[in-house]
């Protein structure tokens, strides 16, 4: 884990949305979407998509699972495993949390295997 | 039911084919299952006209699973073998090799072959069609810069392979009849827009039927008003022939397709069908339309699944499709062809908009180009008939997701018939 990253005030990520923040920023290989769920909840996955080239950040966000803007292949914010196709690969989740009306990202640095 | 079935076997390995088994086993079926192509491997067909095309490399690249898959579902999975008969009267398989697959379901999902219009030469060496990850091979491996291709057919996939091959250097010419090919799909003025992006990048696009295709023994010889032209290939992006001759010699129902319930069945009791090969009877007693689309073959893989477990019927929902050209992605949702009304958000151009069509006070249907979100608010809003403000659609700064997560105005469910498929 690295220190963790502090992401925008709460308030800026309306339920249902995303942001992308950009790798030079995380430090990890791929950019990272901080998506929040329709409920209120933050989830942060690898931004993109495991099939082909697509922002998650700009999927919609809803019922714990976010649909990729391309072809539709859905994630689960939880596990980011891949419900459904054309995505058959599991995406990368990063931990999120909320201090004091932030959001913080701390994303997994583990080597990509 | 489900207690009885104990042997399914699934015929096409293609997405209707695999995502049966998928749901199958998702739904709790334990039994055996044997999925059967043709081919050598279960791979998916949209990129073959897109980024396939446009690239090098084989399976691994559009597999639709990866092997391991097959064994976790402990699917059975046949390849390189051909289904070459039902045997009557019950719901077993005959392979063309004479072996024999008993089972108390099958489930054809046999997609279509690419079709060939009656113009003289439309089978020569030189001539392609784009439905199997070989045709997508050898068509590939004539493209490049500078070759001139003559593509037949303005719809999906012609207008897609026209795009993948201006990006390879090829100098295209694009012939159509129709002013506003896929006009049935996305009304005439959206058809008329993606139709003149083909000449907006330089293409050449003609109005008329190619009245022969002669093979020069290097080039082919295409009949056009004026005379005849010169091109490198040809590629027929003509249509789809739903794949309908299993059902059809063992005396299932089949008009235009196989024909099928609501829950996917046909004629028969133990046999369904899925896919691009599939007909639906509607529930007033007319028959729909063959959706030819990639996410309608999961949904009839959906029905197929709960029609065998005895599960209730996963809720209707808007037909959906995409399609790619120019670097522009396009998506539409439920028939333009229904609309009595046509809003825009944003316009038509170089830019990202949407369209959306509206019967009376309902969305029925929206086109979108770049803007996946408005498509995906579209959609949620045509599944539950809701009446919307058109002010509210067309107001770019007006999020539709929070529009469409409004309070909702219960109705039933009616399917929207789908135009258009991927066959032209
Ligand atoms: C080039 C191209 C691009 C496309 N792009 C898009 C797109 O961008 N968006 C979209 O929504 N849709 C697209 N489509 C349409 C989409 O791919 C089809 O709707 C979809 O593939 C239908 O799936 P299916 O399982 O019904 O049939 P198929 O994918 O055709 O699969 C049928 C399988 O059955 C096998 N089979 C047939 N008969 C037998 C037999 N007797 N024995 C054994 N095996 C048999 C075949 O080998 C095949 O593998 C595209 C189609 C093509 C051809
Ligand atoms: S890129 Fe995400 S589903 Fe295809």
């Amino acid at each position: 884990m690295s220190p963790a990253i502090r992401v925008a005030p709460v308030e800026d990520i309306a339920e249902g949305e995303g942001l992308k923040v950009d790798r030079s920023v995380t430090g990890t290989a791929d950019h990272i979407a901080v998506l929040r769920d329709d409920d209120g909840e933050f989830y942060a996955l690898d931004d993109t998509c495991t099939h082909e080239e697509a922002s998650l950040a700009e999927g919609w966000i809803e019922n714990g699972q976010v649909e990729c803007p391309l072809h539709a292949a859905r994630f689960c914010l939880r596990t980011g495993a891949a419900l459904c196709l054309p995505a058959t690969r599991h995406i990368r989740r990063h931990q999120v949390e909320v201090r004091d009306g932030e959001i913080w990202l701390l994303p997994d640095m583990a080597p990509v295997p | 039911m489900s207690g009885q079935v104990r042997r399914i076997v699934v015929v096409g390995g293609g997405i209707g084919g695999v995502s049966t088994c998928a749901a199958l086993r998702s739904g709790g079926y334990d039994g055996a299952l044997t999925l059967i192509d043709e081919g050598e491997y279960p791979y998916d067909r949209p990129p073959l006209s897109k980024r396939f095309l446009g690239a090098s490399g084989g399976f691994p690249l559009i597999a639709l699973r990866p092997d391991a898959w097959y064994d976790d579902q402990r699917i059975t999975l046949l390849t390189n073998s051909r289904v070459a008969g039902l045997l009557p009267g019950e719901a077993s398989v005959r392979l063309a090799d004479g072996g024999v697959i008993g089972a108390d379901r099958v489930v054809l999902a046999t997609g279509g072959r690419a079709a060939r219009p009656p113009i003289p030469g439309a089978d020569g060496p030189r001539v392609h069609v784009l439905r199997t990850v070989n045709d997508a091979i050898r068509l590939r491996a004539s493209l490049g810069p500078g070759v001139r291709l003559l593509v037949v057919g303005a719809g999906l996939i012609g207008a897609e392979v026209t795009s993948t091959a201006v990006e390879l250097g090829c100098e295209v010419c694009l012939v159509d009849p129709d002013a506003r090919p896929l006009a049935g799909a996305v009304g005439d003025r959206l058809a008329g827009w993606l139709h003149d992006q083909h000449a907006a990048r330089g293409m050449t696009v003609l109005r008329e039927a190619v009245a022969y295709l002669r093979d020069t023994g290097r080039t082919v010889l295409a009949g056009l008003t004026g005379g005849s032209r010169e091109f490198d290939a040809v590629v027929l992006g003509t249509g789809m022939t739903p794949a309908a001759e299993l059902a059809e010699t063992a005396g299932l129902e089949v008009s235009g397709g196989i024909i099928v319930d609501q829950g996917q069945v046909t004629s028969s009791p133990a046999v369904l069908a899925v896919g691009d090969p599939a007909r639906p009877r509607l529930p007033d007693g007319r028959l729909g339309r063959r959706a030819e689309h990639w996410e309608a073959a999961q949904h009839d893989a959906l029905r197929a699944a709960a029609t065998i477990l005895g599960a209730p019927q996963p809720a209707a929902t808007a037909p959906w499709f995409w399609t790619d050209r120019y670097g522009r992605h396009v998506e539409v949702v439920g028939s333009m062809a229904d609309a009595g009304e046509i809003v825009f958000r944003g316009a038509a151009g170089d830019g990202p908009f949407a369209a959306f069509g509206l019967r009376g006070p309902q969305i029925v249907s929206a086109v979108a180009v770049d803007q996946p979100l408005a498509v995906r608010a579209a959609r949620r809003l045509i599944d539950r008939h809701a009446e919307v403000d058109r002010g509210l659609l067309a107001d770019p700064a007006v999020d539709l997701r929070r529009l469409s997560r409004r309070p909702r105005i219960p109705q039933d469910e009616t399917a929207v018939p789908q135009e258009s498929g991927w066959g032209s």
